[in-house]
């Protein structure tokens, strides 16, 4: 029961840091339309930012700057804006396909900077040495988890009512409004560049705090976990979910990552023995057939976008 | 070993007739549970697994461990950190193990090692990590003594590399290493190596998993004309990047490290080309439990073991199942990781890899011994920080696969390492 507990306390934590990325495209994508194909370099900017200020000193590369920790987590979110803004600039004049393929390069050359650069963040063999905040009080047990969970928890559901705010805002508004008629909007005097590349800053920081959420719960990050894999997980995630609606993101962040691990889970328990060393291909089959199926036959996701005409307030 | 066996007996007879099971209990009766965390959805990962089960159905048609059976629940690590790190936990909370065997790519162990099982006390012996930055955690007391690995650091393998070059009196050299972990760790390493018996390095170039071609980076090593060439590469991006070179007009002087040990590369590429390529690998087949090795993993699986890692994946699970023994029923991971020593004992009972072996191993623990495993991988000793030194082997291709060409003792490795520093 204990270890149950344990578990469940693990697998909720990382849906949870998944969720926070999940949220931080939606904004993207859901309510602005914008086709962010690099998910992870944003997540890994975070990721790797926290982990260079906040660890023990290492030999060989950057680091060791021993930052208190929420200070290192919100260094890690800077890094992410930064880099998004700058690719914003490069690249927000581009629309869809284009822009998914300018910033799925970036995410392709984000990891092979990090798996070169051994200067930089230790190369292939990745950032460790980093203590986990409190450790001497709360060690690194279920504890130490529990309370993690609670903190990421926390962070969630901070970042979900700030985005709901945002969406409810003028600015929300103007958000679908460029995404639905990007004419329209400037014929109004609104100024859609500036607009996207905000959305854009503003998701890519929240998927940098997912990113320093995840290397601080592992007290680790390498190239292996900035592989467009991530990028595609999270895309799924929102999809299934229902783009453009952040309890959708949340439901499908928990949905899919659950039918991930319960899918290896099952296998392993109830596949024959012979078939145990193909679980993990079966795996594979089985999800992508969850992804296929949820696009022929429910599009909008598990919780559509709900439109909303006039302004909330008024109702 | 008697009095052992009928005191497990005993106890779990009286176990299960005060829980009113009723049933003719004999010591059998329980099950064990280990955890191994592999890539089984990726080609070279699945004979990895294949062996490590092929190493728990041997025990228990021998007896089990420690009177029980043993059950390797195994989950896929699908190469992605969290798949990984994920399965690792439910095996640790769910299926309450206490020893994890795996991962291979460096990138996922660590993952492991330093949010799972260190945390939770569970011994961790992987196979095939090859990253120095283990040692280093290590080093610095964060391990906790339960993490090991099978697999020689590449330091190893880097100066048997330059000791061929030198002994085959090439002057000049050029590296192609895979651009992971483990070929940065090894591309570092030998040309260190290289420098240091006098052997000049022309160029040192990294390759990239998956691409079409590799002409820009083999046209970067011909470059500086060198007399032979060092290949750290998988068979994959290894027989593309031989095909260009040797079609660029390269040298076949080649050596190669024993991640290209396999038939895959040798079809591709063509005996024909690889008449002067020297593959060097840390030791096998020396004592009788190796040689055993290979002919107990031929018969069962119909083959010879050529894939990487195999070997190496027989003695974790070896280990770890006589570490098992030695600690005894319901011990837990930091008792298992302590018996590590007294299995792997250069002053212990020597036995071999294979079902006989544990059952000699079985009677010398029980009687308060200790034992000296001699592995697929020749005699397996740790070091403090879970590492392996172990002797080496030179290899050539042949016709019926790869035949052996010299065989390095751990003493000569040992001498050659120091010289070099």
């Amino acid at each position: 029961m204990i270890g149950l507990i344990s578990y469940l306390v693990f697998f909720t934590t990382v849906a949870a840091i998944l969720s926070i990325a999940v949220l931080g495209l939606n904004l993207q994508w859901g309510n602005s339309g914008l086709f962010n194909g690099g998910v992870v370099a944003f997540f890994g900017a975070g990721a790797y930012t926290t982990l260079i200020l906040g660890g023990t000193p290492q030999e060989a590369h950057l680091g060791g700057y021993q930052l208190f920790y929420p200070l290192a987590l919100a260094g890690g979110m800077v890094a992410a804006g930064v880099m998004a803004w700058v690719v914003g600039i490069l690249t927000l004049r581009l629309r869809h396909d284009y822009l998914a393929i300018a910033t799925f390069g970036v995410a392709v050359a984000f990891e092979n900077l990090m798996r070169n650069a051994e200067w930089l963040a230790g190369g292939a063999q990745g950032l460790r040495g980093f203590e986990r905040p409190l450790h001497a009080w709360l060690g690194d047990g279920f504890t130490y988890n529990a309370l993690f969970l609670i903190f990421v928890l926390l962070l969630l559901i901070g970042t979900y009512l700030f985005l709901q705010r945002l969406i409810l805002s003028p600015f929300g508004r103007l958000l679908r409004a460029i995404r639905e008629d990007e004419i329209a909007a400037r014929s109004l005097g609104k100024n859609p560049a500036r607009i996207r590349l905000t959305a854009f800053v503003i998701g890519s920081v929240i998927m940098g705090l997912a990113g320093g959420l995840y290397a601080t719960f592992y007290a680790f990050i390498s190239p292996q976990d900035v592989l467009p894999i991530l990028t595609f997980q999270i895309w799924a995630m929102l999809i299934v979910g229902g783009a453009g609606n952040a309890r959708g993101a949340v439901a499908g962040a928990f949905l899919i990552w659950a039918a991930w691990t319960a899918s290896g889970w099952g296998l392993s328990r109830f596949a024959p023995v012979d078939l145990q060393l193909y679980t993990g291909s079966i795996q594979f089959v089985l999800i992508g057939l969850v992804i296929v199926g949820m696009l022929l036959w429910r599009p909008q996701g598990l919780f559509p976008e709900k439109l909303v005409v006039s302004q909330s307030g008024r109702h | 070993m008697n009095k052992h066996i009928k005191h497990a007996a005993l106890t779990v007879g009286l176990a299960i007739g005060i829980s009113a099971y009723g049933s003719a209990a004999f010591a059998q009766d329980c099950t064990t549970k280990i955890g191994a965390v592999l890539p089984t959805s990726v080609d070279w990962g699945k004979p990895i697994a294949a062996t490590a089960q092929y190493v728990v159905d041997q025990i228990n048609e021998a007896g089990g461990v420690a009177g029980c059976q043993i059950e390797m629940v195994l989950r896929d690590s699908q190469v992605d950190p969290k798949v990984g790190v994920d399965a690792a936990k439910a095996l640790v909370d769910l299926d309450g193990v206490q020893v994890l065997i795996g991962a291979v790519s460096s990138g996922v162990s660590m993952p492991i090692l330093t949010s799972v099982t260190v945390p939770a006390g569970v011994m961790q012996m992987s196979c095939c990590s090859s990253s120095t930055a283990f040692t280093g955690l290590a080093q610095e007391g964060k391990t906790r003594g339960l993490w090991f690995r099978t697999f020689a650091t590449s330091g190893v393998q880097a100066a048997v590399g330059a000791m061929v070059a030198r002994d085959r009196g090439h002057k000049s050299v050029a590296i192609l290493y895979k651009n992971d972990d483990w070929g940065q760790d090894i591309g570092k390493l030998i040309a260190a190596d290289f420098e240091s018996v006098g052997i000049e390095v022309t160029a040192s170039v990294a390759l990239n998993d998956g691409q079409a071609s590799y002409r820009a980076e083999v046209t970067e090593a011909l470059k500086g004309q060198p007399e032979a060439l060092y290949l750290a590469l998988y068979p994959k991006e290894g027989t593309a990047a031989v095909r260009e070179w040797i079609s660029l007009g390269g040298t076949q002087n080649m050596i190669v490290a024993n991640s290209l040990k396999s038939d895959e590369f040798r079809d591709n590429v063509g005996l024909q080309y690889l008449g002067n390529t020297v593959g060097t690998d840390t030791a096998s087949p020396r004592s009788e439990s190796a040689s055993a090795f290979v002919e107990q993993y031929t018969a069962h699986f119909g083959g010879a073991p050529s894939g990487p890692g195999l070997a190496n994946s027989y003695d974790a699970t070896m280990i770890a199942l006589l570490a098992m023994e030695a600690a005894g029923k319901d011990a837990d991971g930091a008792q298992i990781a302590s018996m590590v020593s007294k299995v792997t004992d250069p002053s212990g009972t020597p036995i071999t890899a294979d079902a006989d072996g544990f059952k000699q191993a079985r009677e010398v623990l029980a009687g308060g011994g200790s034992v000296f495993y001699q592995g697929a991988t020749g005699n397996v000793r740790f070091d403090a920080n879970g590492d392996v030194s172990a002797p080496a082997v030179t290899w050539g291709f042949s016709d019926a696969g790869t035949k052996e060409l010299s065989f390095i003792s751990l003493t000569d490795v040992d001498a050659f390492m120091a010289s070099l520093k």
